[in-house]
């Protein structure tokens, strides 16, 4: 018997893990795959809390101001290396070098010093994947101009093969080898070589106001690598890229390390089939293991499966389908609208909850299940895209989930 | 659903997010390869208009499944990989003759035991003999630097053991067979400790060495004759348990046996722990243990990953009182099975399991644990060789614990 059994192990799924588990509670966490977190920059946003906070039946208007503060406090706690301050953002670097803000940032990532700027070495990785540095550079001297950008092409002998092959290095490979010692060394020389080329002595440093932009880096949870960069003596500001990102994995596998750490177990890799319940209690989670189900029970139950594209809905032409318990969805009447990149209605599918984040029947607002949160994705009533709250409403919902079990 | 149909929309499945390959240990230290989402789903649609890849960047593939366990959307890559070196086999693509007897030899784990274990001492001379060794090499690709295991005196059962109304049937594998036979018995009086009536029948080789080397059809004939074996148990309602994971997988994938009948025949096979700790939820379990002062680093072999039951000897190591675990969580140990023992593969074979032996160091020296547990005797051969520190597998803690030893 568990004290709570949490399915799904993305953001909200293991932020509420590892706050129950450090309240001492013992908790198994069934996760699919590994969560979307690798698809992320590793930036969190919180959006627009107060303005949300008013928005009827938003999940941060459902649990107040305070449990919003606090998933973004306990974050920080976690992982001092990310920072963030309560109302105020900060600006880092989407993966076309354009400036874009967010609320929670790992360190490396913050781009402020761009601002008053005056000199910008551009690092390009030989044959790194999804990098185009023309197009960043172009886009760095649209939003700060009064750059100069340089762009400082380098190869690392480590990836000849690949080099040779004329297979890309994806970005997540290259933050893999700089953290390793042969991988530090590297860097170090890197470093040198760039140091030598732009600023050759003390007095070109003093003299501009330089920044360096590293794309396929990722030094947040790495000490090793943090102390190499500090001595690059100029500021190094990390890229974010696209999926897969070595800052979103890195936060996930910290998350994972966390939670294994205060005596968790994390069964990824399969999923939950179906819950067995009692009246208004969830009892039994149906684990699909090779070959045959296993049931693991548990008090309290937490639902973090994600929403469409975690799997956790289920969409087909007709209906969208909750995949576990078959919860009653909020479904806006219309789904789409035309317009590509404007606010889409599906986004705000998801189930339908109380204060508590229990689910709850849309006629009647009769809780569903006593013992079951919702939290994360798979709210109703949010939309992550145009409201750009994604990481606050997981962090808030699931810590106010690990707090309540 | 038909099998094309249903090979197709899993191929759909995949939104080509590359989580597989960032996460395959494989493609992250071997350049040639192009991992598990190029050789899957990706070329899959080729197969499927009749193209053939060649065996020789397929059979870098190393079976670990850490891909499947990845995937978020639930692509059966490694599957597609199996299906795709049948295929390639059949229509004639690929392996020198060197390697073609080589791959039969690895793959028949069981023979190679039986000859071994004639005169183990002989055996275990030889293999300590590094011209031999070089030997083996240049005739068969067996790498001179792998840690082939040595072989022990056969395990022969239980012998006149505890008879019992409770009856269970003991699979040992062949790593228990011929080359650890003392961890065999230790199983068996865990069980017999328990109650149980320990069955063991003269299977066969689990058919994974097979399958592993390409030998696909050989696999599935061997499986054929463990099912005959198992079937007269099975059909009583006799759990058949395994102590090697790898062993353990390839039984929850054999085919289930056509019962007569609509009644509904679920598996039977378990993991050791997994079936003791279903004594302990059930209260079943004698729980009698002495206090041991340990601690221990655990891994957990990529074919418990891929079994979807958790980390049960984890769980149950937790419930002797003085016993600490701390779960290493490290990924692959670089083995699977013979994959690191190929001459053309051991180096790679070393270099994914070098995150894990460093771990192991790091935890040793400093004192986070004594010593390393791990179902697998694959992974336990690998670690040692890798870390230099003793790695057994965890029922010899319970042994201790129930001072059976």
């Amino acid at each position: 018997m568990w004290d709570g059994i949490i399915i799904g192990g993305g953001l909200a799924g293991l932020l509420a893990g590892i706050r129950a588990s450090e309240r001492g509670k013992r908790i198994l966490i069934i996760s699919e795959g590994v969560g979307s977190l690798t698809y992320s920059s590793g930036a969190l946003d919180f959006g627009d809390v107060e303005q949300l906070q008013n928005r009827e039946k938003h999940p941060y208007a459902l649990l107040g101001e305070a449990p919003v503060r606090a998933g973004m406090d306990y974050l920080q706690m976690l992982f001092p290396n990310y920072q963030g301050t309560w109302g105020v953002t900060q600006d880092l670097l989407t993966p076309l070098g354009s400036p874009r803000k967010a609320s929670l940032v790992p360190s490396g990532q913050n781009a402020e010093a761009l601002q008053d700027a005056q000199q910008i070495v551009l690092m390009a990785p030989e044959g790194m994947k999804d990098f185009f540095p023309e197009l960043i550079k172009t886009n760095l001297e649209k939003a700060y101009p009064q750059c100069i950008v340089y762009i400082h092409p380098f190869r690392v002998s480590a990836f000849e093969s690949w080099y040779a092959l004329g297979k890309s290095v994806t970005g997540m490979e290259y933050a893999r080898y700089w953290q390793s010692k042969p991988g530090l060394e590297a860097l170090k020389r890197v470093l040198y070589c760039m140091t030598q080329i732009f600023f050759p002595n003390q007095e070109s440093i003093k003299n501009k106001k330089s920044v360096i932009i590293f794309p396929g880096l990722a030094a947040t949870f790495s000490d090793p690598l943090k102390e190499v960069l500090s001595k690059a003596g100029l500021p190094v500001i990390e890229m974010t890229s696209f999926p897969p990102s070595a800052s979103g994995h890195n936060l996930y596998c910290a998350l994972k390390q966390k939670f294994k750490s205060l005596g968790g177990e994390l069964l990824a890799g399969t999923g939950v089939q179906r819950i067995e319940s009692q009246g208004k209690l969830c009892g039994k989670a149906i684990v699909r293991s090779k070959g045959r189900f296993t049931a693991f029970s548990a008090r309290s139950f937490i639902l973090a499966t994600g929403g469409i594209f975690g799997g956790g809905i289920e969409v087909t032409a007709e209906a969208a389908q909750e995949t576990v318990l078959g919860l009653p969805l909020y479904v806006p009447a219309e789904w789409t609208k035309s317009e590509f990149l404007g606010e889409q209605p599906y986004a705000r599918m998801g189930i339908e909850v109380d204060s508590e984040l229990r689910p709850i029947n849309s006629r009647d607002k009769e809780v569903i299940f006593e013992n079951l949160r919702v939290v994360g994705r798979m709210l109703a009533h949010w939309d992550p895209w145009s409201e750009n709250c994604g990481g606050g409403v997981s962090l808030a919902t699931g810590w106010f989930a690990g707090e309540k079990l | 659903m038909s099998f094309v149909q249903e090979k197709a929309e899993n191929l759909d499945a995949c939104i080509k997010c590359s989580a597989c390959t960032a996460m395959c240990p494989v493609a992250a230290v071997n350049p040639l390869f192009p991992g598990p989402k190029i050789l899957g789903p990706d070329a899959e649609r080729f197969r499927l208009e009749g193209l053939q890849l060649g065996t020789t960047l397929l059979n870098y593939c190393s079976k670990c499944k850490t891909c499947e366990i990845t995937c978020p959307s639930g692509v059966k890559v490694t599957e597609m990989i199996t299906r795709a070196q049948e295929d390639a086999q059949m229509s004639g693509a690929g392996k020198t003759l060197q390697l073609r007897v080589r791959d039969h030899l690895l793959g028949r784990a069981e023979y190679l035991g039986k000859l071994a274990t004639i005169w183990p001492n002989l055996t275990n001379a030889l293999l300590r003999v590094p011209l031999f060794r070089k030997f083996l090499e240049q005739i068969l690709g067996i790498s001179s630097e792998a840690p082939l295991p040595a072989y022990k005196q056969k395990f022969k059962g239980s012998g006149p053991g505890r008879q019992s109304k409770k009856q269970v049937v003991f699979f040992p594998g062949c790593f228990v067979t011929y080359n650890d036979a003392l961890t065999g018995q230790a199983i068996i009086k865990v069980l017999e400790h328990n109650g149980f009536e320990v069955i063991v029948p003269p299977f066969h080789c689990c058919g994974t060495p097979l399958e592993g080397n390409g030998l696909v059809r050989e696999a599935k004939e061997i499986v054929q004759k463990n099912l005959a074996l198992m079937s007269p148990y099975t059909q009583a309602g006799v759990p058949v348990i395994t102590g090697c994971t790898s062993c353990g997988l390839a039984l929850r994938e054999y085919p289930s046996p056509a019962m007569s009948g609509a009644e509904h025949h679920e598996l039977q096979t378990y993991d050791l722990f997994e079936f003791l700790w279903e004594l302990h939820e059930r209260n079943e379990l004698r729980e009698d243990f002495k206090e041991i002062q340990i601690s221990l680093g655990y891994h957990a072999s990529c074919h418990l990953k891929a079994q979807g039951i958790g980390t049960p000897s984890v769980r149950l190591l937790r419930l002797i009182p003085g016993v600490q675990v701390v779960d290493l969580d490290q990924g692959c140990c670089g083995l699977s099975g013979s994959y690191g023992f190929k001459k053309e593969k051991y180096v790679t074979a070393m270099q994914i399991g070098n995150p894990l032996f460093n771990r192991v160091r790091r935890g040793a020296a400093n004192g986070e644990f004594q010593t390393v547990t791990t179902e697998c005797g694959g992974c336990q051969v690998q670690i040692s060789h890798g870390s230099g520190l003793k790695t057994e597998h965890p029922v010899w803690v319970l042994m201790q614990a129930y001072g059976l030893n």
